[in-house]
């Protein structure tokens, strides 16, 4: 009896692990197309063979796409969409990898600056056609730009600076702005003002009228689909999980050198590092900078370090209802000058960042590592003794619930106990973050990161130089006229000459007024495999993907 | 009582704990300091006073709180979860993209659970004292021990990277066409389809994350099933039916089984939820996109809608799933019904 009992048993273990075993047997991703069948007829040797067809090139990209919610250019607002628009969507001018401060004509040709800086006229390239075929024309810009604006989605705020957009010609458009603005043509290169194919973004619900908040219904439709005229078409979209763009056939420019672009989901890093070393990726941006040494030691991938323009930022507020010590200027003197950020650098990120002197980042025209403030903990120390705080003072200090960031946290809190300030650290959720410093401005002390969403000055100096009133980077701080001043001729000033000096001004007085500084300047750091070409960094759209080819 | 009456009790009683439920999340989600403008807006366009009117007029966000619940629960009854705030899509049409794939992932970890835990715990209880009940005594320890984010990471590297026997994060290959979508169960989607790759790829994909969630479930149907089975096996009635000269087989799987699988099938209800709902590391690590992490991310955000929304499945789940435990229970031991 009791041997039937153990068969029975041994029995149903062994089925148990016969059906464990079979859903583990079904591994082999069948990568290979099928062999021909034996009785395939085989041509006569001096019959001439062929070319067998070119295998189609996919390159697969792992990014962490889980902001990503809409595929829709007016109603999305995050790195991983605005990687995938750009693909399928193009501006009216470019920036490229060689030269990311100049832009280049792209869908339009030409442009023209009236003298009071108010009107831009486009000429648009003839001969441009939307996937669809339909031709590229003024009215499409006018909808698409109007859209951006009425639909007021996340990036509605890029048609701040316009007032009107105006048909002139089938490929003449005027934009008029509220102001002039030099940093304007910058704007348009953003991928949220890429050009979309008007007439079928309307057979798709789409509407431009000023009550399309209301009235537009094409998101759905763009959110599995594009309208654009770039060298890929989206062609699905699951969110959590993947984008896929397959190559434009009708391509009006150079095709694409890759058929299809995945961008995967990945998040953690080191499977993500493990992915791309069994080949399951071919890119993998923003490596984390402790894997850089791994991947850098396997002879398949390839890794670049790059020079972005995203910053870490430090504010302090001069309000003294939110913090007396931190409302005396010479105190913020004090820390900035405590701070000791060559050492963050290397033990929050591996030495993988820049050291900007302020707000604005090394790379643009006039920020120059001759204005960096080298660390002082003496003056430091002799500047609180100045400002009554000789025995030190205890503080808040806010910043983002993330591992590099209680990196970064300790780290000043190590650096600042040197001079007698007790930090008291404060790692807080993203809402209750955001919600403090740019909502109810309440924290008295915060880090965050600030990525641009085009490449010109504008884009931190009118955050941190207007930022007396209810805009910007708020610490209930009144800032000197002379920054106003020097924000208001980099935003608005036409003479090219004095805005670069306006450019320098502004960082001095940052650094004097001392309510803001960058803490440091990440560099990108992204591996591939080393069969991948034609890779080429672009801040804010992160690549040509056109030019990306194996 | 009759067991279809006390169904019906169970299910009416759903409406008003799904209120309870909405309820709780509502307040507690509101006693958070944070603004819920600071997750539908960006940073950037949280400084921007004229956005920041525009949303707060489209999200009725200024509007007092107990009219802000009225509409939501009035919304409810029509069927409407709302819009999120994050995703800005209707929460209906997130959970429906979402909740397939943690079922997928939940069904195979309960399924892989029940296949291994309870042989394993029978085993245990059969041999005890043995080399077996040892054996099923560490595996147990590890299930219950090891926390998912670690045997995650530890089995992608041995079994994916080093190995190479079985597929890396995702559901599916990326190389590979997608079946198209029917039921957003991949598994069943390629099976429809009729396409043996896409099958296979997608079975194959389940393996590590459905072993790696369904462990700890294993643990405890295995140390369950043990420790219950011991216990009935030293009963007047087992000696009984031996003494009567039934073969071993009939007693333990007529007799003592029957009763022994009581507290399992109580900790499979458990489970079911528990699995749908906690299977966050799991789907981080795997690249999942399932509700867990969904849930987990509306939480972190404060994005109410997709909070309630997922909380109100969730408890929906949990809620049947209690449910089925009853019935079982009658199948297994009538006598209860009938007290």
């Amino acid at each position: 009896m009791k041997k039937t009992v153990h068969l029975f048993f041994v029995l149903l273990l062994a089925v148990t692990l016969s059906a464990v075993l079979a859903a583990c047997g079904g591994t082999a991703e069948p990568t290979q197309p099928p062999a021909a069948p034996a009785d395939t007829p085989v041509p006569p040797a001096d019959t001439p063979v062929p070319p067998p067809p070119a295998e189609p090139v996919t390159l697969i990209v792992g990014f962490d796409i889980q902001a990503s919610s809409s595929m829709d250019p007016h109603q999305m607002f995050e790195l991983a969409g605005a990687m995938a628009d750009y693909a399928a969507y193009e501006p009216l001018v470019k920036i490229t990898a060689q030269d990311f401060s100049t832009p280049v004509p792209w869908l339009a040709e030409s442009w023209d600056i009236s003298a009071d800086g108010l009107t831009y006229t486009f000429h648009l390239r003839p001969g441009v056609t939307f996937s669809s075929g339909n031709p590229l024309t003024a009215e499409d810009v006018r909808f698409s730009w109007m859209r951006l604006k009425n639909k007021q989605g996340p990036p509605s705020w890029f048609m701040g600076w316009v007032a009107d957009v105006q048909v002139m010609d089938d490929l003449t458009v005027n934009v008029i702005l509220h102001d002039p603005s030099p940093g304007f043509i910058m704007v348009a290169t953003a991928p949220y003002l890429g050009i979309m194919d008007s007439k079928v973004v309307q057979e798709h619900g789409g509407s431009a009228d000023e009550d399309s908040a209301t009235t537009d219904t094409a998101t759905p439709w763009l959110d599995q689909n594009s309208a654009g005229s770039g060298p890929f078409i989206l062609t699905s979209f699951t969110p959590k999980s993947e984008v896929v763009l397959e190559a434009n056939p009708t391509y009006w420019g150079e095709k694409a050198k890759a058929d299809r672009i995945i961008l995967k989901h990945v998040e953690d890093p080191t499977t993500a590092l493990q992915m791309l070393q069994r080949g399951d990726l071919d890119l993998l941006p923003r490596l984390d900078p402790d894997l850089v040494e791994e991947a850098k030691a396997d002879p398949n991938l390839q890794v670049d370090v790059l020079e972005t323009l995203d910053i870490t930022y430090m504010n302090m507020t001069c309000d003294p209802t939110l913090s007396v010590p931190l409302s005396d200027v010479r105190v913020r003197q004090a820390i900035l000058l405590a701070l000791d950020r060559d050492g963050l650098i290397q033990s929050g990120l591996r030495g993988y960042a820049l050291k900007p002197p302020s707000i604005l980042p090394l790379g643009l025209a006039g920020v120059e590592e001759s204005m960096i403030q080298p660390r002082d903990v003496e003056r430091a120390k002799a500047l609180l003794k100045e400002a009554g705080y000789e025995n030190g003072f205890t503080e808040k200090f806010y910043y983002p619930a993330r591992p590099l960031f209680d990196l970064v946290g300790a780290k000043i809190k190590n650096d600042l106990a040197e001079v007698g300030i007790n930090v008291e650290l404060q790692p807080t959720d993203y809402s209750v973050l955001v919600s403090m410093t740019w909502g109810e401005h309440t924290a008295p002390w915060v880090i965050g990161n600030w990525y641009p969403d085009y490449i010109d000055y504008t884009i931190y100096t009118d955050y941190w130089g207007y930022a007396s009133h209810d805009w910007g980077a708020n610490m209930r701080c009144e800032v000197p006229p002379e920054l106003e001043a020097a924000t208001d001729i980099i935003s608005h000033g036409l003479d090219s000459a004095e805005r670069l000096q306006a450019v320098k001004d502004w960082q001095a007085i940052m650094l004097d007024f001392a309510y803001g500084t960058t803490l440091y300047q990440a560099n990108e750091l992204i591996a591939m495999r080393k069969e991948v070409t034609g890779f080429g960094y672009i801040p804010v759209v992160y690549t040509e993907w056109g030019q990306l080819g194996r | 009582m009759g067991i279809a009456s006390h169904i019906v009790r169970r299910l009416l009683l759903i409406f008003p704990m799904l209120i309870g439920v909405t309820l709780a999340i509502f307040v507690v989600s509101h006693l958070v300091p944070a603004d819920p403008l600071a997750v539908i807006l960006d940073q950037k366009a949280m400084s921007n006073p004229e956005q920041r009117q525009a949303a707060i007029d489209k999200w009725g966000l200024d509007s007092s709180l107990p009219e802000q619940y009225l509409r939501y629960v009035l919304n409810l009854a029509r069927g409407d979860l709302g819009v999120s705030f994050r995703s800005k899509r209707p929460v209906a049409q997130d959970l429906r993209e979402y909740l397939p794939a943690t079922i997928e992932l939940a069904f195979s970890a309960l399924a892989f659970a029940l296949l291994a835990g309870l042989p394993l715990g029978i085993l245990a209880a059969l041999y005890s004292g043995r080399w077996v009940d040892h054996l099923a005594r560490v595996i147990s320890l590890l299930g219950a021990s090891m926390p998912p984010f670690w045997s995650g990471l530890m089995a992608l590297y041995v079994f994916y990277f080093r190995l190479q026997v079985l597929p890396g994060p995702g559901r599916i290959s990326s190389r590979m066409v997608m079946p198209e979508t029917t039921t957003g169960l991949l598994v069943v989607d390629s099976l429809l389809a009729r396409n043996g790759a896409a099958l296979s790829s997608a079975l194959s994909h389940l393996v590590l994350p459905a072993v790696i969630l369904g462990w700890f479930s294993l643990a405890l149907i295995a140390r369950i099933t043990r420790a219950s089975l011991l216990e009935v096996l030293g009963m007047d009635y087992i000696r009984t039916a031996h003494a009567k000269g039934l073969y071993a087989r009939q007693v333990i799987v007529v007799h003592a089984l029957r009763n022994a699988l009581i507290p399992t099938v109580t900790i499979l209800g458990l489970e079911v939820s528990w699995l749908l709902a906690g299977s966050i590391m799991t789907e981080t690590i795997f690249a999942w996109p399932g509700i867990g992490k969904y849930a987990v991310d509306a939480a972190r955000t404060l994005d109410i809608p997709a909070l309630m929304g997922t909380a109100l499945v969730i408890a929906v789940v949990f809620m049947l799933s209690s449910l089925l435990v009853d019935i079982l229970y009658a199948v297994i031991d009538p006598r209860i019904v009938e007290v």
